[in-house]
């Protein structure tokens, strides 16, 4: 492998990247059975219900914070397969860039979805 | 390279350590949940955006190919969470001796069968598919 390649598309950041994906799983874990705790609280599970659920800003918050929180997880994740799997830069950097525009744009979208309950 | 080194390539008898298959699995479920982003953000969107919509969403997941998908997703997803839980444990120095690392694997890989397992049946047996 080249020198380049690693150099730009290497695991060099790989302290941070390591401390962000630890940061969001612990997120993701707590978050997941508390969410479904309150979803089981509510039955029967009905559309009138489930979208009552996300009404209040502090759940449109922690769900918002959740999402970011899988897409920065699986946008690092990704990046661990592709430096194993993918050994030219160029197709390695382009699979970089696609995911990261991909999840940003699930990101706005996910703002949208949550802002249009009310 | 040292290519003098014992080599042992007999198919039939290596095989890949419960935490090996465990670890693999943590990845494969990973890779399927990133792919798998968009079309739940979708599956959320219209869940939520009205009574015809969730409908639907509950109608796809509810029976045929949609609930073997949504049971596949529930799998990677517990999978992922247990490995991954275990993988926090070893960070903070749980569970690295060899014995204790192969009970977690052990734990971690049924866990998320029976569950699902668990989840199957419950949905089968209320649709009245056990009756």
């Amino acid at each position: 492998m080249s020198r380049q390649t690693r150099q730009v598309g290497g695991s060099h950041r790989g302290l941070d990247m390591w401390l962000l994906q630890r940061a969001s799983s612990v997120y993701m874990a707590l978050f997941l059975p508390a969410f479904l705790v309150f979803v089981l609280l509510d039955t029967p599970l009905d559309h009138a219900a489930w979208s009552g659920l996300f009404i209040p800003l502090t759940m449109k918050v922690s769900v918002l914070l959740f999402i970011a929180a899988v897409l920065a997880h699986a946008w690092i994740g990704l990046r661990e397969i592709f430096i194993d799997y993918v050994h030219f830069l160029l197709p390695r950097l382009a699979l970089y860039f696609a995911f990261a525009a991909l999840y940003l744009a699930c990101l706005i979208w996910a703002v949208d979805i949550l802002w249009s309950v009310n | 390279m040292n290519r003098q080194r014992p080599f042992f390539l007999d198919l039939l008898a290596i095989r890949l350590p419960i935490g090996g298959v465990v670890s693999i699995l943590h990845r494969a479920s990973g890779a399927f949940l990133a792919l798998a982003i968009p079309a739940l953000l979708y599956a959320l969107m219209l869940s939520l955006r009205s009574p015809q919509d969730f409908a639907r969403v509950q109608a796809f997941f509810g029976g045929g190919l949609g609930w073997l998908i949504g049971l596949v997703a529930l799998w990677a997803l517990l999978h992922h969470l247990f490995a991954g839980l275990r993988h926090l444990g070893f960070d903070i120095g749980y569970g690295e001796e060899k014995i204790r690392a192969r009970l977690t694997a052990k734990l971690a890989m049924a866990a998320a069968i029976v569950l699902v397992g668990g989840f199957a049946l419950i949905g089968l047996a209320k649709s009245g598919g056990l009756a």
